[in-house]
């Protein structure tokens, strides 16, 4: 069990504020940290990694002076070793490396040197060279940001794996939904220094409106009656999507607004 | 939309699967769902939505239809269209839209003051908010 409870004035680029978190995280929890940049969620990993000064009281009940991995966005391998020197130089421990390397699938890349591999696979190599260590508290950074798609799923499933494998705690900032819900049974929504949602990873995420559950924010466009019936044109991110309406539901939508649209989860199709 | 008021009076369960029953102005009315919120509880009095597209009409039938809600009603009111109609469908303070094609509505002959019966997919219905 990690015991959080800590106090730090911040000078985010919203002028003043004060980290404040009071929290107790199981051993063993994966837990994912969201909110907007800005927010404090990289502070409050560095808190406690030990990198911050604060006042408060951080207990963590871990066993070794190691007990803390902590992977940033842009991990640096040393240059001038492979990719098994580089995980030796952590720790003296051969078994564990090539136990590493073969779970995430990079055993063949043992003898290469970082400037030949592509950024993913230093993303994993420096993965495997946090676990040397056997952390039991994993601090991880947006890990995956500057990854691609393909590379962002093996590296997920590598995290996933070593949390298991290691029974590590896990602590995740991450602003991706579809990869807060692989990973994480716990998630946090940092705003302004405060927690304002801690829950069950799916509840916090899932948008519902009511009892209908297939729910998406979006900006109005466009209304244009057709016969007795109103097309609404909503932008929802990238996409475009029309919707019919009823004369009486479209009564009091303006457009350029935000508005909700939302389905019961049983009419979507899937192709 | 049409919105509804209604109480709830039974809810059944099956994993994260459910069928809640309503009472709305006398009519008893069923919906499926997925997962529902902590306080959706019988007793609870909510307000129930399905859109006008989704309301079917059937007019001095005899048979068998497996809608789970089935409403006899009223025509107040019919809005044509070219290829539509809305039809504002009412009884006991209830009130319901359906829009459905002017060929039904003509092939039915369908008028004002007519009684009709609306019928609505259990999984069409949902819960706007609880009260």
């Amino acid at each position: 069990m990690i015991k959080i409870n800590i106090h730090k004035a911040l000078h985010g680029v919203n002028g003043e504020m004060s980290l404040d978190v009071n929290l107790n995280i199981k051993k063993g929890e994966f837990v994912a940290l969201t909110g907007a940049s800005g927010s404090g969620k990289t502070t409050l990993l560095r808190i406690l990694a030990g990198l911050e000064e604060i006042e408060g009281k951080i207990e963590l009940n871990t066993s070794h002076k190691h007990a803390i991995g902590f992977m940033h966005q842009n991990e640096a391998l040393f240059p001038n070793m492979t990719v098994l020197q580089n995980l030796l130089f952590i720790a003296k421990d051969k078994e564990l490396a090539i136990h590493l390397l073969t779970l995430t699938n990079l055993l063949k890349l043992q003898e290469r040197y970082p400037n030949t591999l592509s950024g993913g696979q230093k993303q994993r190599v420096s993965l495997c060279r946090v676990m040397m260590q056997r952390p039991e508290i994993l601090l991880l950074d947006e890990p995956l940001s500057a990854l691609d798609a393909k590379m962002r799923t093996k590296l997920q499933i590598d995290i996933l794996k070593l949390h298991k494998e290691f029974k590590t705690t896990t602590i995740m900032v991450s602003h991706d939904p579809s990869e807060i819900y692989k990973l994480s049974t716990r998630t946090l929504t940092l705003e302004n220094g405060k927690i304002i949602k801690d829950g069950n990873t799916k509840e916090v995420l899932l948008k519902t409106q009511g009892s209908q559950k297939f729910s998406f924010e979006g900006e109005l466009l466009e209304l244009k009656e057709v016969d007795v019936v109103v097309i609404a044109i909503v932008a929802i991110g990238q996409q475009i999507v029309e919707i019919v309406l009823s004369k009486e539901e479209a009564k009091n939508l303006k457009v350029g607004t935000n508005v909700t649209l939302s389905t019961k989860s049983f009419s979507p199709s899937v192709h | 939309m049409s919105q509804l008021n209604a109480t709830i009076t039974a809810i059944q369960k099956q994993d994260s699967l459910h069928i809640v029953t309503f009472n709305a102005q006398g009519f008893e009315l069923h919906m499926m769902s997925l997962e529902l919120g902590s306080n959706v509880i019988v007793g609870a009095n909510v307000l129930l939505g399905v859109k006008a597209s989704s309301v079917a009409i059937a007019k001095e039938f005899s048979g068998q239809l497996s809608y789970s809600n089935q409403l006899d009603l009223e025509i107040q009111n019919i809005d044509k269209g070219t290829l539509l109609c809305s039809l504002q469908l009412k009884s006991n303070g209830l009130e319901l839209e359906s829009i459905i094609t002017k060929a039904s509505k003509e092939r039915m002959s369908l008028q004002v003051k007519g009684k009709v019966t609306a019928l609505i997919k259990s999984s069409d219905l949902y819960i706007v908010e609880i009260l």
